[in-house]
Parts: structure tokens; sequence; C-alpha cells
């Protein structure tokens, strides 16, 4: 994988050992794992639970350690700290300190930022109202629910203004306005010329969200490329409805043609790919077979994502 | 100020914030000010030097609820980042691990400070009450005893790097009591007539806090001379303890994985 000059994060050969114990075997949790993320668009990192998506944010963040590999944001090896006045971060399920006030919350994360007073205060009015938090900024935070908690840390991730926002399931917890807001807000980001990586499992979010996405499977990459282009690859996808199906026919079609099978009554539905479909059905006509339905399919991202996942098992 | 110097900062106070909000610690400052208030009915048991045992009990209860405040809180404090998270989004800022450590012992040394003071505040009343003699004694006595909890907050803040606040209490208060013994393990090993005896338990007091040596309340509360360097020795002594385990602190911190 080249490195391109316009990506803002770089991962290259990243492998993750933790050992549960004292003389414990080492649990390889990230097996040497690689991708970019480019300047101005919006990421999405996407993995069943257990993939390692949490496990690679937490190591761009400077949370834990990684054994081999290599992590760098805006260039800097992500050991270092000063570089982390351009970067944003909002944790999955975020527990604040809730004896400060939204208000003296936002000041203390712009004081460890080094945003000037003079700037920090309208920063953090505007941050407030953008979250449509204006009303509770003098408010302790042990008041505010799990949305108004969720909005408060993506303000905190704003509040000096960074080049790069990293936002682990950001719509967790929230209510559908409450999703459509953080939408807006995520798109308003990328508008504004920043850099949004997010760890999400909401496959919809990054349908609509995300320009590129890589998926993880047990710690391996199984895909990086544009939304896009995964979609469209799942576009040539076709659905056969095939009856009198002989054993031979099923393993020629699974094995050969790299088709899915499943079973319905007398009849199986076979989806491959469309390039292979004419391939598909020669052999099903020439192994005696009905062809009782050929539908080609446009299959959600859903579909594609589980399909990965199946493939890493 | 230089940047570093102001994140330090802001975490160190945000930590005194979070204690003075906490109800908790009014408790425990609370009853160390009764205790001291005790002092009043336990020196009327005794005919004879009524204001001594006032005063003795009043710088005690000083120290062991300094010692009480220190452990309890700091064994915590770098768990309870850990354990609610609150870490994750401060390491994510420009703020190095070492900033962070120290920010929160700062914090919690001054919280204790405070809270010192307020003791001292009731103890001075007290005293002062009972028509008990008031000196540079007495300052110098409960200076010492900020000082020693400032060494037990860096070994508190020590394990608190590394285990779980039942442990790190275990370890701190275990050191507290060995170190308050220190002196007597040396002069166990002077008088013992082993060679080997004598020189383990002099390594053993040259690595073991000696908390001993911050203890004045006898000259205090007996209007004993007090040298100067009975107060400045103590004062680079913990300091030169601290900022050792504070930086072997560090290096475990440094180290570690927040899963």
């Amino acid at each position: 994988m080249s490195q391109d000059s316009q990506e803002v994060v770089r991962i290259e050969g990243l492998v993750k050992d933790f050992r549960p114990g004292f003389g414990l075997r080492a649990r390889r949790v990230l097996h040497g794992i690689g991708f970019g993320v480019r300047q101005g668009e919006i990421f999405g990192f996407v993995g069943p639970n257990g993939a390692g998506k949490t496990t690679t944010l937490k190591i761009l963040m400077g949370l834990i350690h990684p054994t081999a590999g290599r992590a760098s944001i805006l260039g800097h090896d992500v050991r270092e700290s000063e570089f982390r006045r351009h970067v944003g971060f909002l944790p999955e399920n975020p527990w604040f300190y809730d004896f400060l006030t939204g208000r003296e919350f936002l000041r203390f994360y712009g004081r460890l930022c080094g945003v000037a007073a003079a700037e920090r205060e309208a920063r953090i009015d505007e941050l407030l109202g953008r979250v449509g938090l204006s009303a509770a900024g003098d408010a302790r935070l042990r008041t505010y629910s799990k949305g108004m908690l969720q909005r408060i840390g993506i303000a905190q991730a704003l509040v000096h203004d960074p080049t790069v926002v990293f936002l682990d399931e950001p719509m967790s917890g929230l209510d559908p306005i409450g999703r459509k807001e953080i939408r807006d807000l995520i798109l308003r980001l990328r508008q504004e010329g920043k850099t949004v990586f997010m760890n999400t499992h909401i496959l919809s979010d990054v349908e609509l969200l995300c320009d590129r996405v890589a998926i993880i499977v047990k710690g391996e990459i199984r895909y990086e490329g544009s939304t896009d282009d995964f979609l469209a690859g799942g576009e040539r996808e076709t659905e056969l409805v095939l009856a009198q199906v002989p054993p031979a026919l099923a393993t020629l079609l699974e094995q050969r043609l790299g088709a899915r099978l499943s079973g319905l009554g007398d009849r199986i539905e076979v989806r491959v790919a469309e390039k292979r479909v004419g391939e598909a059905l020669r052999e099903a006509l020439a192994a005696g077979a009905e062809v009782v339905s050929v539908v080609p399919h446009r299959v959600s991202l859903e579909s594609i994502f589980l399909s990965a996942v199946e493939a890493g098992k | 100020m230089t940047t570093r110097l102001v994140r330090v900062l802001t975490l160190a106070g945000n930590t005194v914030r979070e204690a003075v909000r906490n109800r908790v610690l009014y408790t425990l400052v609370f009853f160390a000010v009764a205790l001291i208030g005790t002092g009043v009915l336990l020196s009327t048991l005794s005919y004879v030097e009524q204001e001594r045992i006032l005063q003795d009990v009043g710088l005690a209860a000083i120290r062991l609820f300094g010692v009480a405040i220190a452990i309890f809180v700091g064994v915590g404090l770098i768990h309870r980042e850990v354990d609610r998270r609150t870490i994750y989004t401060i390491l994510s800022k420009p703020v190095s691990r070492t900033e962070f450590l120290l920010g929160k012992y700062l914090g919690l040394v001054a919280t204790l400070w405070l809270q010192v003071a307020i003791m001292a505040a009731a103890f001075a009343v007290v005293s002062l009450m009972a028509g008990a003699p008031l000196g540079a004694g007495h300052a110098a006595a409960i200076g010492l005893i900020a000082v020693e909890l400032a060494l037990v907050v860096a070994i508190a803040t020590l394990f608190s790097a590394f285990t779980t606040p039942m442990l790190a209490s275990l370890f701190t208060a275990g050191l507290f009591v060995v170190g308050s013994l220190s002196r007597d393990l040396r002069e166990l090993g002077v008088h013992s007539g082993s060679h080997v005896a004598r020189q383990v338990l002099e390594g053993l007091y040259r690595v073991l806090p000696d908390l001993e040596s911050f203890n004045l309340s006898i000259q205090a509360v007996h209007g004993l001379p007090i040298a100067a360097t009975d107060v400045w020795l103590p004062v680079f002594y913990a300091a030169g303890y601290s900022a050792w385990v504070l930086l072997l602190a560090v290096v475990i911190f440094e180290r570690r994985d927040f899963r």
C-alpha cells in the first residue's frame, strides 16, 4: 500500500498482543493491519464486536502501545503528545467529570489544549449552541441525559478546533432525532475541511456518511476503499433460484464460482457475482437443474459486511 | 508560564475542585475537627499537663486523618480515571502521561494541605480556648505533617499507577506503618551484634521512608527548642524521596495499556 501525501492517518503492520495474566499466553487481537485515512474525508472503520476497532482507535489515541508496527497521525508517531492539539476524540459510552458544569467541562479541555483565554469563552458558547446545549451549559454533567453527555462529548472533541476528529460509536445512546443532529454535525465537519474517523457498527450511518470504509474482522482488514465502490460491488450480485439441484452442482457453484447457497424447501437460492451468472446458468442447465428465477440484486452494505465477516470465519 | 506547566496546573486545579465538591472528604475533616475538640474532654481526665494532652491528641488527629485522607483518595487517584474512562479524553489531548500524573499528584497534595489548614485552624481555636500555649514549634510540627502527607500521597500515587485501590491502600498503609518504625529497625540492627543483620537493616532503613523525621509534636507540645535543620532537612528529604517515587510511578505509568 503506497503512502498517500494527503493522508492524515497511516497505519502500517500494526500488531497488538494482550497478555491476560502472568504466565498466560498472549492473545493477538491485531494481525498486522494497515490502512490510510485521507484529508477531508469521513472514514468509517467498521467491524463486529471484538474485531479490533476500539483497540486500533486506542493505539491511535496513545492509550495502548502497539506490539509491532507503526501508526501516525498528521505525520507524527502516535506516541508523541504535542501534535494532539490538532486531534479531537470522543470515546465510546463516555463518562465525564460529573461534578463540572457543561461550561466548566469545556473550559477545562480548552485549557488543556492551549486555547487562548480570549477566544475560549466565545468558542464554548458557539459549541454549546452547535450541539444544542446552550440552555444546559451551567448545569452539572451529573444531571445530563445520555444523549446530552454524547453531545457535550462531541463538543469537547471540537473545543480546540482540531484538524482530525476520531469518534467511537458517535450515535450510541441517541434517539432518532439526536442521531440526525449528529449526522448533520459530522457532515458539517467535512464541509469545514476536517477529517473524520468514525468507529461504528451502524451500517446505515456508514452508507449515509462515509466516503471510504475499512472493514476489520478478527484483527484483519477485509476491505479498504470507497463506500461507493463497495456498494457497487454489491450491485453486480445476482440471485438465482434453482430446483432439482444435484449435490455435485451445489458443490461446484459454491467452490468454483464462489456462490452463496441457502435452502428454500426443495429449491435453493444461489447468490453469485454478476460476471459469473452466465457460467452458473450454463452449469445448472447442463446438470439438469430447473431455473426458477434470475433477479439482479443491489446488495445492502449490511449483507456485504456479513459476507466479509463470514469469509473471516 | 510554559504550556506544560499550564496543563499540569489545570489538571491539579480540576483534582482540587473534584475533592472540594466531594462530600465524603468534608465528613472526614469534620471527624478530625471533632476529635481535636474531644481533646478538651480527654485532657480533663488528667490533673496534670492538661494542655499537653489536648495538643498531643490534636496533632495526632491532624496526622492520622491527613494520612487516612491521603490513602483514601490517593490510591484511587489514577484507578478512578481509568475505570471511569475519563483518562481517555485527557490523554487524547496534548497531555503527556507524566503531566497527567504530576497534575493529579499536585492536585491531591493541594487538597490535603487545604484540609490540614482547616484542621490546624481548629487546633489553634481549641488550644486558645483551653489556654494552651501556641508558638512557632506548633506551626513547624503541623508544617512537617503537611510535608509528610505529600510523601505519603507520592507513595499512594505510585501504587495507584499499577494496581487496584484495595491493594494500593494495603501497600501504602503498610509502608506508612513500616516507615514510622524504620528508625527502630536501624536501631535494632545496630544493637543486634550481627554484621549481616546490621547491613540488611541499615539497607532497609535507607530504602524505606523515614517518617519519624517529620514528627516534631513532642518538641512542639513540650516547648522544646527546634533547630532549623530539624525542619529543613525533612523538607529536602521529602522532596527527594517523593521525586524518586514519582519518577518510578511515571516509568510504570508510561508503559501501561488503558484497555
